[in-house]
């Protein structure tokens, strides 16, 4: 696979480094350089200098959804923001603007996530309907039309070349796409329970998911070998799973309010964040690095918690959604995050950090 | 990267077909990332195959003759046709259109038997002609040029010497990967060096025995070489240093095989061979006219015949080595390609969390303390110490660049290699540390050709009519 780790396939995860970002922390260690292969050696630690800490504000209220919303997702390039919900259509916006753009509609039943293709060209989208519908996202038409899964869909993720579509469903079933084809390519017989998340690693060559049924899998794409199983505490259901942007660990965030990062090779949680709430619903995490390094995920308690990823300290919490905030997403080159929530609520907060407060 | 998680024991060679594509193929080649594979065509279209989706995704329509090879660059981006119909093709994959263009077409006088890009720079182009002449194409704006590679010829004072001694018909003509040096082989059984810069000539090797020199592969490091030639023999030689031979002089040294592969039963003649990316596989592909046997032998151990994998009864063409997997890809005469590879066995294990498999009953050794109840304060406090540890999530190990690592071990490979032969296995480091100062090197990158890993992707394409004839 390619070696740039500029435009993964998932918007949330890009390396950049980004002009807002304070630079007024001589002692801080400097971002490393993007694209090139870094020296395997960790930075240096600075955990006994003071850290920096991110500045989020409110910019955008996106209104619009008229049922609880299920995903926001930016798209590879950054200009576009797309959510989708209970009410059957995925929704286009601007996040510069807060504007809303277009409709994507088709689906018969309610949506459970969306993906969008590399090149931020295709979207596809995950529905309760069984099927899954892949857009262009510039016309509103529906690309191809993947029928196979026998209940909801709840889940699904493109590789970083976009040739290859995963995605998880109600049945327990992990299915493979041939995105380009919209054809079925393997069906994994997973997991006993909803699979509530699906993703690839850089290369494509491991696929990790979740499911009800606490487990978290990693599969070997090529032939669809199960690799190996984690299990989580007893009374921790993981939600939602995905590799980190250099494919070495996984983030997982589960119902005992605790999110995790797992060495999967060695077995091992490395880290764990708390301090928000999630019992209850199926809720995201997801890692920011275009300015520090942070782990950004919604709660229970209507608020979106940010954690420095070393220190697993709370460096954040941005308050104003109204009801419990499933859906997070960050963009991949500006330090943007995008929440969304559910039933009384219904709205999508854009955040960004333009830097510490001119000392008021 | 996940190697280790996907196969544990991947010290092996493939064994199994594991899916044939209907491909209409009498070449097959891999590229460099190993994510497609070229497939060619007698009637003189190529296609581009995706491995992980099985299907072809471009068509790549030029030649109104079969196709007679195909090479790629670099990072993927351009791929070379080679045709019966005269001319060499280059297709640039990033381009926005599809079907693709074609990049740059290079005309000669005769039908072109092989053509391939220089391993640094595509706009460099080595073509070798049915009347068994070879050239060197140069598409660089201030470089422009078609340089044939002409053997240097002893100046014998003797008359009689020089009409006996003809200039020979050059049957096999490729880059050696660092792309310094030219390898020709000759209907005479030697083997020339030139030097890709000079275009000079700076080496003979003549190899007794040998008859007709058929094919050539090297193994990624470039000190390995192996010959295939008239006389039914794979032959692997250590390559010397030519370092100093464009001040030295021509030379002109007998090389003598370490192993000599063939098939002592059967006598059959090969195809075509192909290294393994470690080095430490040669697949054979054997030219038996009922039947597709594939032989691998253990360079690692001595050479040692390993086994013949037998692909059915259609008799095999062309074979090509994944660059970075224990995966071949033969193509037969009918049109398909086979790919072999290893199967990992299912490891149920995998299915339980905290489980391991374990190959024999061991004896377990119950540790002192551990069952003893431990204190949940002390064991929360020693986790939350575990987690004060640093991680690194977006930066890439260098360790999991496959290039760097593979060649990293065909160097090892080549230390326990060289050994017998006296020169020192440093060479080749030196070819890589000194790379930036090398004049070869340096050359070669001039004005280059936009191939750089991330710069470029294939773009996706949805609709593709043609697609579902397949």
């Amino acid at each position: 696979m390619d070696d740039s780790s500029t435009d993964d396939d998932t918007a949330s995860q890009t390396t950049e480094d980004d002009p807002q970002v304070p630079d007024n922390q001589t002692s801080a260690p400097p971002p490393p350089p993007p694209p090139v292969l870094s020296p395997p050696h960790p930075p240096v630690s600075t955990t006994s200098v003071q850290r920096e800490k991110p500045h989020y504000q409110l910019r955008h209220t996106l209104r619009g959804h008229t049922m609880s919303i299920s995903a926001v997702k930016f798209s590879p390039d950054g200009k576009l923001l797309a959510s989708c919900g209970a009410e059957k259509v995925v929704k286009i916006w601007s996040p510069e603007t807060g504007d809303f753009l277009r409709d994507l509609s088709g689906h018969t039943q309610g949506l459970s996530d969306i993906a969008w293709s590399f090149d931020s060209v295709y979207l596809a989208s995950a529905s309760d309907d069984t099927t899954i519908r892949i857009w262009d996202v510039e016309s509103g038409v529906t690309y191809k039309h993947l029928k196979g899964h026998t209940k909801w869909v709840f889940c699904l993720n493109y590789n970083t070349a976009s040739n290859l579509l995963v995605s998880g469903g109600c049945d327990g079933d992990v299915r493979i796409w041939n995105a380009a084809r919209g054809k079925c390519m393997k069906t994994l017989h997973a997991h006993l329970d909803y699979v509530t998340a699906v993703h690839f690693n850089r290369d494509a060559t491991l696929i990790v998911s979740c499911a009800l049924d606490g487990l978290i899998r990693i599969w070997n794409t090529s032939d669809g070998q199960c690799l190996k199983t984690l299990a989580e505490g007893h009374d921790a259901i993981c939600q939602h799973v995905q590799f980190s942007p250099n494919s070495k660990y996984i983030l997982s965030t589960a119902h005992d309010s605790a999110i995790r990062l797992w060495d999967y090779h060695s077995t091992r949680c490395l880290k764990t964040y708390t301090g928000h709430v999630n019992s209850k619903y199926c809720i995201s995490a997801c890692f920011s690095v275009t300015g520090g390094k942070w782990i950004v995920a919604g709660s229970e308690d209507h608020k979106t918690y940010i954690w420095d990823l070393q220190t697993r300290e709370i460096v954040q919490v941005l308050e104003g959604h109204t009801d419990v905030v499933v859906a997070v997403a960050t963009h991949p080159i500006q330090n943007m995050i995008a929440t969304g929530s559910i039933d009384s609520d219904l709205a999508i907060r854009l955040w960004t950090d333009r830097g510490p407060r001119p000392s008021a | 990267m996940n190697e280790s998680l996907i196969n544990p024991f991947n010290l092996s060679h493939p064994t199994t077909v594991q899916t044939s594509l209907f491909a209409g193929a009498q070449i097959a080649r891999f590229d460099p990332t190993g994510r497609f594979i070229a497939a060619g065509r007698a009637i003189g279209s190529a296609d581009i195959w995706d491995l992980e989706t099985r299907a072809p995704i471009r068509w790549l329509d030029g030649h109104v003759r079969g196709v007679t090879s195909i090479d790629w660059s670099r990072n993927s981006r351009y791929v070379l046709t080679s045709s019966k119909d005269w001319n060499v093709l280059v297709w640039d994959l990033a381009s926005a259109c599809d079907p693709p263009q074609r990049h740059c077409t290079i005309r000669f006088d005769a039908p072109v038997i092989s053509a391939s890009f220089h391993p640094r720079n595509s706009q460099i182009v080595l073509a070798l002609l049915s009347t068994g002449e070879a050239y060197l194409c140069d598409l660089r704006k201030t470089e422009r040029s078609r340089i044939e590679l002409v053997e240097l010829m002893e100046e014998s004072d003797d008359e009689q010497g020089q009409s006996t001694r003809t200039r020979s018909f050059m049957t096999v003509a490729r880059f050696e990967p660092s792309g310094k040096y030219i390898f020709i082989g000759t209907t005479a059984g030697s083997l020339l060096v030139f030097n890709s810069r000079t275009k000079a000539m700076i080496a003979r090797h003549k190899i007794s025995g040998a008859g007709i020199m058929k094919g050539l592969d090297f193994a990624k490091s470039g000190r390995r070489l192996v010959t295939n030639s008239s006389d039914r023999t794979l032959r692997q030689f250590i390559l010397p240093s030519y370092a100093g031979c464009e001040e030295n002089g021509l030379l002109d040294q007998e090389l003598e095989p370490t192993h000599r592969f063939n098939d002592p039963i059967n006598k059959t003649a090969w195809h075509a061979m192909s290294y393994s990316p470690d080095g430490e596989w040669l697949a054979g592909g054997a030219a038996d006219p009922a039947a597709h046997k594939v032989y691998i032998w253990d360079i690692s151990n001595d050479g040692q015949f390993a086994s013949a994998l037998d692909g059915g009864r259609e008799p095999l063409l062309h074979l090509h080595w994944h660059p970075k997997k224990s995966c071949i890809a033969s193509t037969t005469n009918q049109g398909s390609i086979l790919i072999w590879h290893c199967p990992n066995p299912e490891r149920w294990g995998a299915f339980a969390g905290g489980f391991e498999e374990v190959d024999e009953n061991v004896e377990y050794d119950e540790r002192e303390d551990e069952f003893d109840i431990e204190d949940e304060e002390i064991l929360f406090e020693r986790k939350m110490k575990a987690e004060e540890e640093e991680v690194d999530i977006d930066t890439l190990a260098a360790s999991s660049d496959p290039n760097a690592s593979a060649l990293v071990n065909g160097n090892v490979m080549d230390v326990i290699g060289g050994s017998t032969n006296g020169t020192p296995a440093s060479t080749v480091a030196v070819v890589g540390i000194m790379g930036d100062k090398d004049p070869d090197i340096l050359w070669a990158d001039e004005e280059p050709d936009g191939d750089d890993p991330g710069e470029w992707r294939m773009r996706i394409v949805m609709d593709n009519e043609a697609a579902d004839y397949y």
